[in-house]
């Protein structure tokens, strides 16, 4: 007797692996489920679902999908486009007034029935998003101590919004006012061409005061979690996956259509492993391991995946314009000029970068583009850079050897070592000087390319917060708000605070334009307080069976997407 | 031996204190902080994380702060929400003293990078997996590592000896790192047999287990072969074998006992290190464990979670060795604790 239950339970384990193994291959059927590998990439976890704590990109992509903005940002033209509502301005460029789509439900999905529901009030009715919920969402922003990064940066766009996120008014005092259900009323701080686009940013999304009050601080997870957009939150396997799942009450606009998938699964996972994901067919679309870009252009399958487009994000080389040589225009000219950038892309980041000239990149609002600019472009030219380099020896009546020695930081990364190298062996062959190359791990090299003290040449790199050339050029480079050690204070440095700060409240494209370009003749050309080098691309495989749109600001919109199950094996 | 435990078991706390000290102190020493970024982070913002994580308190404060959180119990009412500043591991209800009272203990503090997580929920998630694939890759590490070493003593100097340690070279040599990614391009690429990544059936716990337990079964075969070797010289050995008994139980019952106790001394460390996660293996076949939460609150300045990991894998440390110190006196009767 004794041994036949040794048996039976020998038999039920062996049952349980298998039921277990039969689970991973389930079916998907006829459901149009994408696996996306490329979100959240080497993250551990997707840090927050809390819109006033995002900051980063996976976190703003689920965002983006369950509560869409007042405004949002076109993916293709990166202009800012109506979303959950419609905008009229003051002629004085300061009052903003919001008119929201009504009665777009809250909604909620519900495990235990597997499907998509509306959220009632207490009286049983449908909760349609209201003014009322974006301005609880940007008053919890700003005025709710939560330490939240972006609502800090909100905050000095709106009327009394500093002095709200310091704790020093009451929020009641914040420029935000519901003038009706579907009216809001957003008061600037000062008028500035891009507000329309800050006040469509994830700190400024619709919140569901009721479920953050009942469930306090983890409110986001799948259990409360009340969206309205296209998608909503499924599930949430916390260092693993988070499914998001169409919403069927989601009413579909022009810019915002009803989706064709019925669920987005985003994988948190490092790059070699979405890619082998990819290839095992297990994903749909996977981002791109730099050391596989070979591999894969050279591959008759994954080359017809492969897709480069633009990125969003520009690398460049920072300048502590106040340590010799350095301290010279001339030599951080000839420096400039004597990176063959092409060479750089096509032999060491191979990704189909472009050459950068201009810190902006050119997709941005009222970004100059350098060809349109050619007497604010410093080029590339070796022989103009030795007799720079020369006319500075001469003026000090040194020679080379006498020269003091440049060193060239950049922060631990095999990617960021090979092109330093590189342009090390670049700056030596065309001006025979030497360069010392020097690396530190992350949070420290944050604080010492922050320091007065930054090394002679820094590596540096800055991606968009939203499109436009204000948020490159006065955001890193005004010296109000400007960190990096690059000790730029010279009668250029004020000009160009002056441009950018005239380019910011400047109605007219066109003039904001040219001001910026005079800016970047500034600091790229004139004075070269920086080297750009490329602007990055974003690399990306997308199975055959997968219809998409590429977007070229970080996130991607789910709901123009489509799958072909008949051409899915 | 009850007595003993108990004595260790007072050790372990005073060797965490320590650690929590040297740990505070050292991460605090290191340049960078939490919510340093490569984009600038205005002084208004960063006063208000301070503010909203007390980190803005003199560093003694927030050291005591955070010990008394940890250590200390506290018994709540029903008005407990859990919530980012306060979450315990140990949630023990206590209705008999009214509805909703609970014992709580053990609250590791908020994430300060991953923004609305608490160390408690990221340990109480993760580690449960790490110490499933641990064990896994320590079963991998055993089943195969101690018979090859059994084989490779009996047949000393043979082809089987060349053979069994040849793999256990290998093994040595090639890291989760080439092995973990091999594997997958073989049985999850190539031949399909194999989900590439993720977590939660028994098919996805195989390659992970197989790639972190293979270095290690290479360990315990050399360790195996060498203490068996010794251990056959002996007189008892020859005195067994003169007593006529069959060779399969001198080997298991007699030599194999006595050979095993360096080999289960490595095991304690071992143990340790597998079960509070492996940051490799982890992140190449995307497993949901505690090994990249650790890393990377490294590279992030992530206090808390830094102070909370370090805690846990000190904690299961102490406990591997005491019990690996308990399994020796099971295995050696003269070894005895007082």
């Amino acid at each position: 007797m004794k041994r036949r239950t040794l048996q039976y339970s020998r038999f039920l384990a062996l049952l349980l692996v298998f039921a277990l193994m039969v689970g991973v291959v389930s079916a998907q059927g006829d459901r149009k489920v994408l696996v996306d590998a490329g979100n959240a990439v080497g993250a551990s976890d997707v840090p927050t679902l809390d819109p006033s704590l995002a900051t980063d990109t996976s976190s703003i992509q689920v965002l983006i999908e369950t509560n869409p903005g007042l405004t949002r940002i076109n993916e293709v033209t990166l202009e800012t486009e109506p979303s959950m509502a419609t905008w009229t301005v003051s002629d004085d460029g300061l009052v903003y007034t919001f008119s929201i789509m009504p009665e777009v439900p809250w909604v909620k999905y519900n495990a235990e029935t597997d499907a998509v529901e509306q959220v009632l009030d207490e009286n049983g009715n449908v909760r349609y998003v209201t003014a009322e919920d974006f301005a609880y969402g940007i008053r919890r922003s700003i005025g709710g101590q939560l330490g939240s990064y972006y609502g800090g940066i909100m905050a000095s766009w709106v009327v009394n919004g500093d002095a709200v996120y310091a704790g020093e008014l009451p929020v009641e005092e914040l420029g935000v006012e519901v003038l009706d259900t579907y009216t809001l009323q957003i008061t600037a701080s000062k008028p500035a061409a891009f507000l329309s686009t800050i006040f469509g940013m994830w700190q400024a999304y619709a919140q569901p005061a009721w479920v953050i009050e009942e469930y306090g601080d983890f409110w986001y997870e799948p259990e409360s979690f009340q969206g309205y957009g296209p998608f909503t939150l499924k599930e949430w396997i916390h260092g693993e996956s988070i499914t998001i799942i169409k919403n069927p009450f989601w009413p579909g606009t022009e810019n915002i259509p009803v989706p064709a998938l019925d669920e987005v699964k985003m994988m948190v996972l490092e790059a070699s492993a979405a890619l082998a994901n990819f290839e095992a067919g297990a994903a749909d679309v996977s981002i791109v391991p730099l050391s596989d870009i070979d591999r894969i252009q050279a591959d008759p399958v994954l080359s017809e995946a492969y897709y480069v487009g633009p990125g969003s994000c520009t690398y460049i080389y920072g300048i502590n314009t106040a340590k010799p040589p350095l301290d010279d225009a001339r030599v951080r000219q000839a420096l400039s000029m004597s990176i063959n950038r092409q060479a750089l892309i096509d032999n060491v980041t191979k990704g189909g970068q472009q050459p950068a000239f201009f810190f902006a990149r050119p997709s941005l609002a009222a970004a100059p583009h350098q060809e349109d600019y050619p007497e604010y472009v410093l080029g590339e030219d070796v022989e103009v850079a030795r007799e720079l380099l020369q006319s500075y020896l001469d003026e000090r009546g040194i020679t080379l050897d006498q020269m003091e020695p440049i060193t060239l930081a950049h922060n631990e990364s095999e990617g960021h070592a090979r092109i330093a190298q590189a342009i090390q062996q670049m700056w030596t062959e065309a001006l025979g000087i030497t360069v010392e190359i020097q690396t530190q791990e992350w949070a420290v090299y944050l604080e010492t390319i922050k320091s007065d003290d930054a090394p002679q040449v820094f590596r540096y790199g800055w991606c968009l917060d939203y499109p436009d050339a204000h948020n490159f050029l006065f955001d890193v480079f005004d010296s109000q708000v400007r960190e990096l050690g690059i000790n730029w204070n010279n009668e250029d440095a004020a000009e160009f605070d002056s441009l950018v700060e005239q380019a910011m409240v400047e109605p007219d494209m066109q003039t904001r334009t040219d001001l910026y370009a005079q800016a970047e003749n500034l600091l790229t050309n004139k004075d070269a307080a920086i080297i750009p080098i490329y602007y990055y691309t974003s690399l990306n495989l997308t199975q055959p069976w997968v219809q998409r749109t590429h977007s070229q600001f970080g996130q991607e919109y789910f709901e123009k997407w489509d799958i072909d199950l008949s051409a899915r094996p | 031996m009850g007595k003993y435990i108990v004595r260790r078991l007072l050790w372990l706390v005073l060797v965490l204190f320590v650690v929590s000290a040297i740990t505070f102190i050292m991460m605090r020493l290191v340049p960078g902080g939490p919510f340093n970024t490569e984009r600038g982070v205005p002084p208004a913002i960063i006063a208000n994380l301070e503010r909203r994580y007390n980190l803005d308190a003199p560093l003694i404060e927030q050291y005591v702060d955070y010990v008394a959180g940890l250590a200390l119990p506290r018994i709540t009412d029903s008005s407990f929400r859990r919530s980012v500043a306060e979450d315990y591991l140990i949630n023990i209800p206590l209705d008999f003293l009214g509805e909703g009272t609970a014992l709580r203990w053990m609250n590791f503090g908020p994430s300060l990078t991953r923004r609305s997580q608490t160390v408690t929920a990221i340990i109480s998630d993760t580690l449960p997996v790490s110490m499933q694939l641990g064990t896994a890759a320590l079963l991998v590490g055993v089943l195969i590592g101690v018979p090859l070493g059994i084989f490779a003593a009996l047949r000393r100097n043979t082809w089987g000896d060349f053979v069994g340690m040849g793999v256990a070279i290998l093994g040595v040599s090639v890291p989760a790192i080439i092995l973990g990614p091999i594997l997958q391009y073989v049985f999850g690429v190539g031949l399909g047999w194999l989900p590439v990544t993720g977590w939660g059936s028994f098919a996805q716990v195989i390659m992970p287990a197989f790639a972190l337990g293979f270095a290690q079964s290479a360990l315990i075969a050399r360790l195996t072969r060498a203490s068996l070797l010794q251990v056959l010289n002996e007189d008892y050995i020859r005195t067994a074998r003169a007593k006529g008994l069959h060779n399969r139980t001198v080997i298991i019952v007699h030599a194999l006992k006595n050979a095993l106790i360096p080999v289960v001394t490595v095991l304690g460390p071992l143990a340790a290190a597998l079960l509070t996660g492996t940051f490799v293996v982890e992140i190449i076949f995307g497993i949901p464990g505690l090994g990249k939460f650790f890393v990377n609150s490294i590279i992030n300045r992530d206090y808390t979670i830094i102070m909370g990991t370090v805690l846990l894998y000190a904690a299961v440390l102490v406990f591997a060795n005491l019990i690996v110190d308990i399994v020796y006196a099971w295995i050696d009767p003269r070894i005895r604790y007082t």
